[in-house]
This record gives structure tokens, sequence and C-alpha cells, in this order.
């Protein structure tokens, strides 16, 4: 069984910016893996037998090599970084289309396990598109995700209760956050990662074009962003909790409408 | 491999010395190295490749009791045991870590416990609280865990003790840091205790009870009841007249606020309600609560016995600055410590015994 874990890195809670573009600045940011990424990571190292290969994969810059390697040290086999400056500004469109070239360059996987969005653009796209992009079917929202004969048995949780289906790999699953905790890296598992490299595919190893990736190969554009709590920091506070709730609902209501 | 998190509270230090002279180990060692701040200096230089991480480097990363008093007095919050505990994990995995370092980890591996010894058994049937009695107490102070059941049992309290309760996982994380191997034990500690449904659990030591109340929870180790230190349940005891007190014994002593007690949990009040019902006369350290000076840590003084001695006598000469002649505490680890140096004429107190009398 081969499993793909795709890993977002994103800007830790607080250090959130935006360039003149709209774009979402990862370079001065300190960042940390999405936390449901996270969750598909433990989920497919729960799965895996002695047989098994558990692939990491991620797509960001030459630093994210070292956070990589800790995921080694965490028990993935291999790790790999997608990598160009021809991959920035990409949309989820171009996103998924690049992580799926990378997925077929790489080889046949049975199980891809991906986190069901991501807490700086919060889509939830990318699993789907990576998905239709290769062919295959997608689980999205999973609680918990077993290997069973070949076929993957997913909760999967709906805004009325949980569904229990069965799918033939191979199979898109993406996991929801709060279901699997990420293990620490061990001790072994630290001294294992040292003598592992980390693997870069560029856009010349993926054969893809710069007109079809990053930037130029999105189908998007922001044109705009604006925040809706302008001086929220100076706005009025409430010490009594009615109240409090009273004000934060129009506040909401406001913005809803 | 240290995080990000832990260099920036290596290198972001601003060098005001406020932790060189409230350091136990710089006190007691004098060496400049052995500052919390160094150690943090040196981590940089590593980082920046000014320095190797070598077999020297790693010792004196170990020569630390992780006693959080510098994190106590860093008025801009850094904490220096969070790189100190990673450079212990890198010392581990580069096969740098001391001698005997590596031999109380192979003890930790075969028996759960750094002193390789099967773990004597307190066990007992009991449905009201869960005793935790952990490695430190169960082979190094059975008196202590013996007085504590005894309190216990005259308050009417019915406490259950497992067979073969296992490790914390504590001991391991002070020897090589949060890695999965500590995560693991506490995986199958949290899954025995809640085995037991009970819903209240007394831990007798406060290392074992700081590890469980603060780090389970993010391991997927959740344990499904109340954690509480012995010394706050047994303060409970004596407020709601289930323990009465004793009559005065005539003897003056200071209570040492052991480390985690004084700056994790911020508890002072219950171990000076239990020396009172004791029946103690108390006078206080110059250095107590939050700001008490550490008589050290059971698993340093099983890796560095001369430098925790020293330590020990350190805090001994806090109270020979006190008419004090009792030194008195609830922590098996402090006990275990302050006894290495008892000095003429001085007594260390193991309070459980002296209150279930
Ligand atoms: S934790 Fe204690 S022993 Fe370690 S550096 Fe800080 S003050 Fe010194
Ligand atoms: S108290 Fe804090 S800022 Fe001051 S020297 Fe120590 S670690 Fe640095």
């Amino acid at each position: 069984m081969k499993i793909l874990v795709c890993m977002k890195a994103v800007p830790s809670t607080g250090q959130v910016q935006v360039d003149g573009q709209f774009r979402l600045q990862r370079d001065g940011a300190k960042l940390q893996w999405n936390i449901a990424d996270e969750a598909a990571l433990e989920a497919a190292l729960t799965l895996k037998s002695a047989e098994d290969t558990v692939t990491v994969l991620t797509m960001g810059p030459a630093k994210l090599e070292d956070p990589l390697r800790e995921l080694l040290a965490r028990g993935a086999d291999r790790a790999i970084l997608v990598s160009d400056p021809a991959f920035a500004g990409a949309d989820t469109v171009a996103t998924a289309g690049t992580i799926a070239k990378a997925a077929e360059f790489l080889g046949d996987f049975d199980l891809i396990l991906c986190g069901r969005r991501a807490i700086d653009g919060e889509t939830g796209q990318t699993p789907a598109m990576v998905a239709a992009a290769l062919g295959i079917p997608c689980i999205s929202n999973a609680e918990s995700v077993q290997l069973q004969n070949g076929a993957v048995f997913v909760a999967r949780r709906l805004e009325s209760g949980t569904v229990l289906l069965s799918v033939p790999c191979p199979v898109c699953v993406s996991m929801c956050e709060y279901t699997y905790t990420l293990r620490l890296p061990g001790i072994m598992g630290m001294r294992r990662a040292k003598s592992k490299t980390v693997e870069l595919l560029d856009s010349a190893a993926l054969g893809l074009s710069p007109q079809s990736c990053g930037l130029k190969g999105s189908l998007t554009k922001v044109i705009s962003m604006d925040s809706k709590f302008p001086g929220l920091r100076n706005g009025p506070k409430e010490t009594d909790l009615n109240a409090g709730t009273d004000a934060l609902l129009a506040m909401l209501q406001e913005v809803v409408k | 491999m240290i995080s990000q998190n832990a260099l920036r509270h290596a290198e972001k230090c601003r060098f005001c010395f406020m932790c060189r002279h409230l350091c136990p180990i710089q006190l007691q060692t004098g060496k400049e190295v052995n500052t919390p701040r160094a150690k943090g200096l040196l981590l940089s230089m590593v980082n920046k490749g000014a320095a190797e991480f070598d077999k020297d480097m790693a010792q004196t990363m170990y020569e630390c009791l992780i006693c959080d008093a510098c994190v106590n007095d860093c008025a801009t919050g850094y904490q220096p045991p969070l790189y100190i505990r990673e450079a212990r994990t890198e010392a581990v995995v580069n096969d740098l870590a001391p001698q005997a370092v590596m031999q109380l980890i192979e003890n930790v591996d075969a028996t759960g416990n750094i002193y390789g010894v099967q773990k004597p058994s307190f066990a007992q049937e009991g449905s009201d609280v869960l005793v935790y009695i952990g490695e430190v107490a169960a082979c190094k102070v059975p008196q202590m865990a013996e007085g504590l059941l005894k309190v216990l049992a005259k308050a009417g309290v019915s406490a259950k003790v497992l067979d073969n309760e296992p490790a914390s996982g504590v001991m391991l994380a002070d020897l090589m840091g949060y890695v999965d191997e500590v995560a693991q034990q506490a995986k199958a500690c949290a899954a025995a205790i809640n085995a037991t449904g009970i819903k209240t659990v007394v831990v007798l030591d406060s290392y074992d009870a700081e590890i469980m109340k603060q780090r389970y929870a993010q391991w997927g180790a959740e344990i499904n009841a109340e954690i509480i230190t012995a010394t706050a349940y047994v303060a409970k005891l004596i407020e709601d007249g289930k323990l009465a007190a004793k009559a005065a014994c005539g003897t003056l002593g200071a209570c040492h606020d052991d480390d985690r007690l004084a700056r994790t949990f911020y508890e002072f009040a219950p171990i000076r309600a239990i020396a009172k019902a004791a029946g103690y006369q108390l006078t206080e350290m110059f250095n107590k609560e939050r700001l008490a000076k550490s008589c050290g840590s059971a698993v340093a003084l099983a890796y560095m016995p001369n430098i925790v001695t020293k330590v020990a006598a350190g805090r001994w000469d806090d109270l020979a600055r006190t008419e004090a002649t009792a030194m008195l505490t609830a922590s098996p680890e402090a006990y275990l410590c302050l006894s290495q140096a008892t000095p003429e004429g001085k007594q260390v107190v193991d309070l459980y015994s002296a209150l279930a009398e």
C-alpha cells in the first residue's frame, strides 16, 4: 500500500499578512503545518503496516526542508518538496494541478490523504481538485479512515450525522482536524531521518510550463480584500456576557447583510 | 533539530542577567556556562554555525534541573528549559549524551524507572480516589507513599492504588525531552488510569502531576478524571474537618516549596496547612513560594549526584538562616535530594508520615 499525504505550511495564527496583490506572505512569517494535514499524516501513520510506505509532500519554499525532515522523524518514509519560483501565487486549481502532477510523477498511490481545508485560505477545494485531476474519487470531511482488502472505510461527517463509506482504492480522502493528534518525533525516528534526504521536485522535473502553474496557471484572481472590522481593537468593550453576545450578534448580522 | 520556537527563546534573550544569579546549578558549580542565558547562547552559536554541538555542550545541557526558576524570573518571558529539553533530544539522537544519562534511559527502557528495578507495588482496592504513587516514591521514598495512604485511610477515603502502576513518562521527558517514547508512556499510563473508571486521581509526586495535567492531552493521552496533587487533596481533607490536627510537636520547621508546586501549580498554602496539622510551628525561608530555590530532582540526582548534593546543601543553607531545625516537605523528589545533605542537628520531615503517626 502506497500512501501519499499532502501537507501545507501555513502562517502561525496571528501572523497572517497579505501583499499588495492580496497574496499570503509566507516569507517572513513563522510557518506551521496545517492542523488538518497533521491529522491526515497521523491517520496515514496509524494505517501503515511494515510493507506500506507513507510519503509526505508539500508545495512551498526551500525553507520547508527542515520541517519536512521532522515529518520523516515522526514516521514518514519519504519526503517530497515541490518547489519552484514558478509555482508562486498558485490558486487552488494551479496548486491541485501541480500536486496531481507530482503524485503521477512519484507513482501509483493507493491512498491520498489531505487535510479537509487549510487555516489560511479556508477554501477546502484542493483535495477534491487533486482527486479530479487524477481521475480518482474523493471523500471529504473524514473523521476516521481504515483499510481492508484494498478498500478504504471512511466515517464521513455530515450536518446530520456520520455516514460510513467504503470505496475501493485508489482514492483521495480529506480529513477533519480533530480526530487524530500527530505523534511526536521519536528518538529512533530522528536517527533514521538524519540519513534520509528530502527530495526536490521543480517545474522542469514535473514537465510543467510556466503557463500551467503558479500565478499564470491560476484561474482565479483576488481583486480586492478588506477587513470587516477595521479598528476592532478600539471597538466597543462589553463586560456583561449577555450584552456582549447581543452586540457581537448585531455585528455579525451587519457583516452578512 | 532545535525547533524555531525554542531557538526564538534562545536567541531573543536580552542578557539582563536576572536569571544568572538564581540558577541553583550555576550557584553551586560557579561555571558561567551553567547560567540559563549561556546555554541559550551556545545553542544560538550552533544554529549560526559558529560552534559545534559536541559532547561538552551536551554535558552542559544536562547540568540543569529543569527547575523553572529562570522561567519564573525572566521578565521577557523566555523559557530556557524549552531549549534545554530540545538540546537533550538532540544529544540523545546524536549519541552525545553523557554515559550516566544513557544508562538511566536504558534503565527506563527495561523497567520504567531510572533505577532499573522492579517498581515496588502499593496496590490496594478502593473506590473514592485513585492514588498515583510514582517512580521516585515507590522506589526511593516508600515511607512517604505509605504515609499518604495512611492519612487517606484515617480520613475515611477509600483509595485505590494500581498494581503494576505504569510510569508517567516524566523521567524520560527530563532525560530526552518531549519525544514519542514519552508520549507512548503517557498513553499507557492514561489508559491504565481511565480503565479504573475512578474520577479523582491524587498524585503524590508533583512532577508526575505536571506532565499529566499539562502534556497528556496534547499527546492524545487524555485522562478522564480530575488530577489533583496530594498536597491539595490532603489540605482539603484538613479544611473539611476530615483530618484532625495533631498536638504541637514543639519543633520549628520551614516548608520547602518543591519546583512544580512552586512554579507550575502555585500551590503554597496546602503544604503549610498540612505542616500545621502535623503539629509543626512554622517559619519561612527567604526564598519561598515562587522564588523557592530548588533542592534538586530525582532524575538529576541519579546522573549528577555530586552537583545535586551541593544544590541540596544550598537549600539547607537557606534553612540555616532561620531558627528552624526541620525542613518540611511533601515531595518525594525533594525528600530524596534533601536527605543527601542533611546537616547535623537538622532533619528533613516527610509531612504525610508525620501527619499519619
Ligand atoms: S531550569 Fe533551573 S537549573 Fe535549569 S537553567 Fe533554569 S534556573 Fe538553572
Ligand atoms: S532573565 Fe531572560 S532575558 Fe534576562 S538573561 Fe535570563 S533568559 Fe535572558
